[in-house]
């Protein structure tokens, strides 16, 4: 009999397996349901394990030998379902999502839904592991997963590209983890994480490691250049990777570093200026983009920061509000790229510059966009909103108010940008192309997966408690952290002396909005006879001119011009070129003296081994 | 523990021998000397610590020899003279090194010490291509069909590789004492292996440079010793032989179906010949230690016991090492498999061939996700030779 513990992972890879076996009697729809059956499967048996959880159990079993001496371990803590929550709920909705989005797909739907259950499957196992060594097996596992499924289309030469480099930087950083783990292992003689004396081994350098590792997988600036190149994979792909079983992989790392050991205060201050500048960085980029499904990426970038930079506060407050954006990020984000699949499968298009006027013939998805992007930008009773507001507190209860300051004005950046993203793609007047096309609402299937989460996003913004007393406060205590988050409806904190703040920025809301309508109503200008522009500012223009996207990313590109030069590519690429030269300078060396006269290169080759072995 | 690894190189030699079936590597003689080869190689490893086992290896290095030559184009003969000037050397090095250890293996005085552990030293680098000792290997591996290739990279070194492994055991003076030297000749051979493998363009050549680079690796861990050292150089040593099996015979499929060598300018190979290609990205992958793939159980022996030898400074040079294998493998998967189509193939395509690297293939994973079906019957008796 299996353990519970190990049951959601075993479900996704014998689903896996399963969906290999009948991979030849399935149709494409029978295959889409089966994988997100055995997803939903394996999220009803981890939400089996939530009652123990809550109560503050942990569930440890080991089921055998992975390999000599390194015994398959699992430890499930209050960490650990949160995770496995994001990944098995987001995976199975994505799954539902996959159903109807994939089935146009002639060939390869076999791999991407074992790819994709994989996927799922091992990052539960990532976040089950108690075994260093497995961690890191899993850690790659995702890894190699993500790297098949964005270069799903192969055949194409961008997919291609960026499968590639998702594989290079991620596996490349990845070694940070393991050097890591050697470490432990050297200083410790175990690689269980739960061992005792992993705490007394555990330094800065060892954190440092693993931040590396983890910065890679939750794009942390500079090692992010790899997720708007990932880009091309199929949709579904891209919000897995996104929302949960992927980027959400490093902020876990880091979470799970406080189970380790203490940390050394310059680490934590380290990572919250990387959060902070991964924050601004990313939203950045953003702005500067008409690709839709880049501009989520890089979003995806400047969020991390957040959770990152709300984790790094090392405060039980800010591991709440690192891990509550997390789950926040992980519907948010995912919605808003299964959105914008569905207006990519409609239109044939990503780019928003052919886009607009969507919202009549796509309502539905219109709508679910609507909640998502408000949620990410922090409109209240939007999940999002309480997310930024517990890092708002758990920041100022730090007294790192720099962190406030720049979270805002990252808040604010980014409703510029889901501002332009918004209303050119879905409001407007449709692109020329656009007007000839018949377009359609998305696949039902399609609608469910993504209204689901994107109702979530209010729900959780509704009654934020329903996520936090059952599932963020099991994690906080699971990482050593005390103290209990009172959180109310609304996201209102009742405790950490936040009432007074609470009610005065609820205060200051309100007088900013009644100034704002006054002011509308005291200087507003005449309306035009004709739909206007929204970036026009109220002045009509010309009949055959637009204000649309790319006069806003131009705009964009010209104000951030010197932070542009920040692009990590443009130092990494050089770095590659300079290896590859060395190495063709290396291979003339060798062909034109060592090749050249063999057998006088062994001879002194010998005669200088002798001299050596003689003297040392 | 000789069983085992017997048993395993026969089933790689038995994987070789149906690919050649399906797409021909040679005449009655390739046949009568891969036999031999396979023949001499296993009687080597049954007797291995002993004289006659050294013969059948010595032989069976020869009979390599005689293989690549068989194939009579002017570049095989001339690689297979330069594989033949690299053994008898090599052969004769062993000898004179026998002759002064004695019986047993037992030390010498101080002053031949040197020379013996020169001699051994200079013997095996010449059969294994160590850098700076490498000529023969790249020579071959451009020269000779890809299962020719397979069979003396797979089966003959590796099985060269257990007998260094067994002098370990019997000799441990050898390395314990001269740790230095044995570490020095290993680094060189990973990091200009791995630099060299990045510069070629040519598959068959990059595989034999990348060759080179990971018996490096695999030297590392035997002269680390340990019980981590000794299992992580013997299973990396079996993950090798399979890796470069289908390695070797992705790039050979693809060559007999497209009809010209493989080049980094040969793009989308995996429209046309999607086994070949995933089988190829399964073998790399696996070989540079990514997991699930085997070669990542006997490389995490290998970082712990370099971590335990020489701390963060010794793993830093490892792990920069596998970065440069994962540049150039991930280079030669994206330029050569995947993207655009551009060549067509030609004739009917084969099923034997690609089954048999698609069963490799899924051997590496499998033995990759529970490693310890392989290593329960391997590390105890690794252990005991480590104390």
């Amino acid at each position: 009999m299996i353990n519970p513990v190990f049951v959601p992972t075993s479900i996704l890879f014998a689903g896996a397996l399963l969906q290999i076996v009948l991979a030849g009697t399935l149709s494409r729809a029978a295959k889409g349901w089966l994988a997100f059956l055995i997803a939903t499967i394996a999220l009803l048996a981890v939400l089996a394990m939530m009652p123990a959880v809550i109560r503050g159990d942990i569930l440890t079993a080991t089921w055998f030998n992975w390999d000599t001496g390194i015994p398959l371990a699992y430890h499930v803590d209050g960490l650990s379902i949160l995770f496995m929550l994001l990944g098995t709920g987001m995976g199975s909705a994505i799954l539902l999502y996959s159903v109807g989005y994939m089935e146009e797909e002639t060939e390869g739907i076999t791999r991407f839904y074992v790819l994709m259950l994989l996927f799922i499957g091992g990052f539960v196992m990532l976040v089950c592991a108690a075994n260093l060594l497995l961690v890191y097996f899993a850690w790659e596992l995702i890894g190699l997963c993500s790297y098949f499924l964005v270069g799903f289309w192969y055949k194409q030469r961008a997919a291609a590209d960026g499968s590639r480099k998702v594989l290079i930087i991620t596996h490349l950083a990845g070694y940070g983890l393991l050097a890591a783990s050697m470490l432990i292992y050297i200083r410790t003689g175990t690689f269980l994480w739960t061992d005792p004396a992993v705490a007394t081994a555990f330094s800065s350098g060892i954190a440092l490691l693993m931040i590396v590792a983890a910065m890679a997988k939750s794009v942390m600036y500079p090692l992010h250049t790899w997720i708007p190149e990932a880009m091309n994979a199929p949709t579904p792909v891209s919000a897995l990777l996104h929302s949960a079983c992927y980027v959400k992989a490093g902020a876990y790392l880091i979470a799970r570093m406080y189970s380790f050991g203490p940390w050394h205060v310059a680490v934590g201050n380290g990572l919250l200026v990387i959060g902070c500048v991964t924050m601004l960085v990313g939203v950045v980029f953003a702005m500067a983009q008409t690709d839709l499904k880049r501009l989520l990426a890089f979003h995806t970038v400047s969020q991390l920061g957040y959770v990152v930079t709300g984790l790094a506060l090392g405060t039980s407050l800010g591991v709440a509000a690192g891990l509550f954006y997390a789950a926040s990020h992980a519907l948010f984000k995912g919605t808003l790229f299964m959105c914008a699949g569905a207006v990519q499968r409609a239109t044939g298009t990503r780019d928003i510059t052919k886009l607009g006027g969507l919202c009549s013939r796509m309502p539905v998805t219109t709508y679910v966009w609507l909640a998502a992007a408000a949620s990410i930008v922090g409109v209240p009773l939007t999940n999002g909103f309480v997310a930024k507001w517990l890092l708002f507190n758990a920041a100022l209860d730090a007294n790192q108010a720099v962190v406030v300051v720049v979270a805002w004005a990252v808040s604010l950046i980014t409703t510029f940008s889901f501002l332009k993203a918004t209303v050119s793609v879905f409001y407007g007047i449709p692109s020329h192309t656009l007007r000839a096309e018949e377009i359609h609402e998305a696949a039902p299937s399609v609608q469910i997966g993504m209204g689901i989460t994107g109702a979530l996003c209010l729900v959780f913004g509704f009654a934020p408690q329903l996520l936090i007393q059952p599932v963020i406060e099991p994690a906080v205590r699971s990482l050593g952290f005390g103290g209990q988050i009172g959180m109310t409806w609304l996201g209102v904190l009742t405790d950490f002396g936040s009432i007074g703040v609470t009610v005065g920025a609820a205060a200051g809301l309100v007088l900013a909005a009644l100034f704002g309508v006054g002011a509308y109503h005291l200087v507003r200008a005449p309306v035009a006879a004709h739909a206007v522009a929204v970036f026009s500012g109220g002045e009509a223009l010309p009949d055959d001119d637009t204000l649309g996207a790319v006069d806003f990313a131009e705009m964009a590109d010209e104000a951030f011009e010197p932070v542009f030069a920040l692009d990590p590519d443009r130092v990494l690429f050089p770095i590659w070129r300079e290896i590859r030269d060395g190495a063709i300078r290396v291979r003339w060396f060798a062909t034109a003296w060592l090749e050249r006269l063999p057998w006088v290169t062994a001879l002194v080759s010998a005669a200088v081994l002798f001299v050596a072995v003689s003297l040392l | 523990m000789d069983l085992i690894f017997v048993g395993f190189l026969a089933v790689l030699a038995l994987g070789i021998g149906l690919y050649a079936v399906s797409i021909p590597q040679g005449g009655r003689a390739w046949w009568a000397l891969a036999g031999a080869i396979v023949a001499l190689v296993i009687a080597g490893a049954l007797t291995s610590q002993s004289r006659t086992g050294t013969i059948c290896l010595d032989l069976a290095e020869l009979a390599g020899v005689a293989l690549v030559w068989s194939h009579a184009t002017r570049e095989a003969v001339a690689a297979a003279r330069a594989y033949l000037y690299s053994i008898l050397p090599a052969i004769a090095c062993m000898l004179i090194a026998f002759a002064l250890m004695g019986s047993g293996g037992s030390r010498p005085g101080p002053a031949v010490e040197s020379l013996v552990v020169c001699l051994v030293i200079v013997g095996f680098a010449l059969k294994l291509g160590l850098i700076p000792f490498y000529f023969w290997l790249p020579a071959v591996a451009a020269a000779a069909a890809p299962m020719t290739t397979a069979l003396i990279v797979s089966v003959v070194d590796i099985a060269t590789f257990a007998e260094l492994a067994a002098m370990r055991q019997a000799s441990p003076w050898i390395f314990t004492e001269h740790t230095a030297v044995w570490m020095v000749i290993a680094l060189l051979s990973m990091f200009g292996g791995a630099l060299l493998a990045l510069a070629q363009t040519e598959l068959k050549r990059m595989l034999a440079f990348s060759t080179i680079a990971d018996l490096g690796f695999l030297l590392l861990g035997l002269v680390a010793g340990g019980p981590a050292g000794l299992s992580g150089a013997w299973i990396g040593a079996l993950s090798h032989a399979l890796s470069k099996v289908i390695l070797f015979g992705a790039v050979g499929l693809a060559e007999a179906r497209i009809g010209r060598t493989v080049t980094l300018d040969t793009s989308g190979l995996g429209a046309r010949l999607p086994l070949a290609s995933a089988a190829f990205i399964v073998g790399a992958l696996s070989f540079i230690g990514v997991p699930p793939g085997f070669g990542f159980v006997g490389y995490w022996r290998i970082y712990s016991a370099a971590t335990q030898l020489g701390g963060l400074a010794l793993i830093g040079a490892l792990l920069v090492v596998a970065g440069l294998d994962l540049l150039c493998y991930a280079r030669a998967i994206h330029r050569t498999w995947l993207g655009p189509p551009q060549l067509a193939v030609a004739g009917a395509s084969p099923w034997l061939a690609p089954g048999v690297l698609t069963v490799l293939a899924v051997v590496t994973v499998l033995l990759g996700c529970y490693p310890s079906v392989l290593t329960q019957a391997v590390v105890p008796g690794l252990l005991a030779m480590a104390q």
